[in-house]
């Protein structure tokens, strides 16, 4: 049951959104995050709204699989929409009064804020879906380089996430075996409340918590006979290249960028 | 005859601590004694010895990972205990540890194969060229896009074998690379380093408490309590039947048989190493009858 879990999502297809460069999608994914918080109107929202439906339906990952990124989060999504309902006081009264009446302006401002977040999650999880983990981490790590002068150990960064991802299905079957193990002795698992449950779970972590620190030594070890020095003088076997398809994807984002200024200001 | 690996009165001294009821404690461990050895380019040299006998010890010695105490350790005339020299040692005598698990980087196994010469600052296309070199020679090409945690052990330790091909060593050092695997993963592994001492000419150092995996070595040394206490070929060795065992070690099955039956009175050799070879000789003695 526990295999089941599966951390950065990836859905392997073959599309043109999956060829295209990781940075370039970091980039165009960030870009159109930041351009959702100062894009106004609804036509601009509306055009906004057609280009990530274009862009899923060029991804070919199913829609219902896309939608699963959301249902987890789907009661933030709700609770935000509510409170904002009854905090923005402005335009109309529709109905009630006092501290619980709804305002035409709220409804409005309520599904706004609704779908600048589902557009927001759908961005991210399009991202994490079409990439590779590790192409996602060398586009991290080569974006975040240009930080290296100010301190950021951008390096280490994308070592980390590299080796948290190869360890997670590694973790993931010793808990089960310490799980399976404690269960042949009698160990109890799901039957009681939460605190219960929780408290059940103590046995798992302790040897646990002991068996990755003991990789962690071990592993530490294997890299720095494979003489592993930071990334000084490091190479990588496998570089980015910018292709055609790079390229047109930049113009059609700039070209959509621009589209995004002018509707705003007309609108 | 050229040397890969000299030892002279090589020592490695560790303080263990642990808390008692009475307090703190304190104890020297002596792992590594007077040990003076000489290992020749090219060969496939056997260390056999029981739990804590020091032979791990030995092969973090030569990778450079841990410093001599006392005595002096030169991998291709290089002094481990030189700073400066860590890099060019830790290239020349690769090694593969006992856990499969914990010694691969990477989420793909041919970027883990990649890693040592990435490493090394090696141009992309050579790194390239060496990694398909390495993954051919171990058998693992069709797993090249694979998740290491999909593999089997055996496979993931020839991954691991591969990742120190990929960095052009001349000697390898296994420190008991199949103790954690199936019989099946076991001769897979061995098979690969006797074809690779035997086809490149790569030294191995195979440290193990397995005596069948040392019956193919070209010499055996036998370490117990940090000293060299025994040290020729396996034949030599393993003759020794009573000597072998008083070292908390075991003998190859048929050596064990011939023995016995040795002492029962039989005229066997006293250098029997394989099932085969026992066949033979009491088919011998049968004839003569």
């Amino acid at each position: 049951m526990i295999r089941d879990i599966t951390i950065g999502q990836y859905y392997a297809a073959d599309s043109v959104i999956h060829r295209l460069d990781p940075r370039l999608k970091l980039v165009v994914a960030v870009a159109y995050i930041v351009m959702l918080f100062l894009i106004e109107g609804p036509v601009a929202y509306a055009t906004a709204l057609a280009a990530l439906a274009v862009v899923i339906a060029l991804s070919r990952v199913p829609v219902k699989f896309m939608l699963r990124g959301i249902q987890s989060i789907f009661l933030l999504i709700v609770l935000t929409g509510i409170i904002n309902i009854f905090t923005n006081k402005t335009g109309t009264v529709l109905w009630g009064q006092g501290w619980y009446a709804i305002t035409s302006g709220g409804l409005l401002f309520a599904a706004h804020i609704v779908l600048r977040l589902m557009m927001l999650i759908l961005t991210s999880s399009l991202l994490t879906l079409t990439t590779t983990p590790i192409r996602l981490t060398d586009g991290i790590e080569y974006l975040l380089a240009p930080f290296g002068r100010v301190g950021v150990p951008y390096h280490e960064i994308a070592m980390m996430m590299t080796i948290a991802l190869r360890f997670i299905p590694t973790l993931l079957d010793e808990t089960d075996k310490i799980m399976k193990a404690q269960q042949a002795r009698g160990a109890d698992f799901e039957s009681g409340n939460l605190m219960q449950k929780a408290k059940s779970l103590v046995p798992v972590l302790v040897p646990l918590f002991l068996s990755a620190f003991r990789r962690a030594e071990e592993l530490a070890t294997a890299m720095e006979a494979r003489c592993y020095r930071g990334g000084e003088f490091r190479t990588k076997m496998n570089r980015m290249v910018f292709e055609r398809r790079d390229y047109i994807a930049v113009v059609v984002m700039v070209v959509f960028l621009a589209l995004e200024v002018i509707l705003c200001i007309i609108g | 005859m050229e040397e890969m690996i000299r030892a002279e009165h090589l020592s490695y001294e560790y303080v263990r601590t642990w808390e008692e009821e009475s307090g703190s404690r304190q104890e020297r461990i002596q792992a590594l004694d007077d040990l003076s050895l000489s290992i020749e380019k090219g060969s496939f040299v056997a260390v056999l010895g029981h739990n804590g006998s020091g032979k791990s010890t030995f092969a973090k010695e030569i990778n450079a990972l841990l410093k001599p105490t006392g005595g002096v350790l030169y991998v291709r005339g290089m002094d481990t205990a030189q700073d400066e020299l860590v890099w060019d040692i830790r290239q020349s005598a690769g090694m593969v540890f006992q856990n499969p698990d914990n010694q691969i980087v990477a989420t793909i196994v041919e970027e883990d194969v990649a890693f040592g010469p990435e490493n090394l600052g090696i141009p992309p296309e050579e790194i390239r060229r060496r990694v398909d070199a390495a993954l051919e020679t171990v058998g693992m090409t069709a797993f090249r896009y694979d998740t290491p945690s999909k593999l089997s052990g055996g496979q993931k330790q020839r991954v691991a074998i591969a990742g120190v091909l990929a960095m052009k060593p001349e000697c390898i050092v296994l420190d008991e690379p199949t103790a954690m695997l199936d019989p099946m993963g076991r001769k897979d592994v061995i098979d690969t380093v006797k074809r690779l001492n035997r086809e490149q000419g790569i030294t191995i150092v195979l440290i193990t408490h397995y005596m069948e995996e040392t019956v193919d070595a070209d010499r055996l040394i036998v370490i117990d309590d940090g000293k060299m206490v025994m040290d020729g070929t396996p034949r030599e060795v393993f003759r020794q039947v009573e000597k072998v065992k008083s070292f908390g070690l075991d003998v190859p099955p048929a050596t064990f048989l011939a023995w016995k039956l040795r002492k029962m009175g039989l005229s066997l050799p006293e250098d029997i190493l394989t099932k085969e070879e026992l066949v033979g000789a009491l088919c011998r003695l049968k004839s003569n009858i």
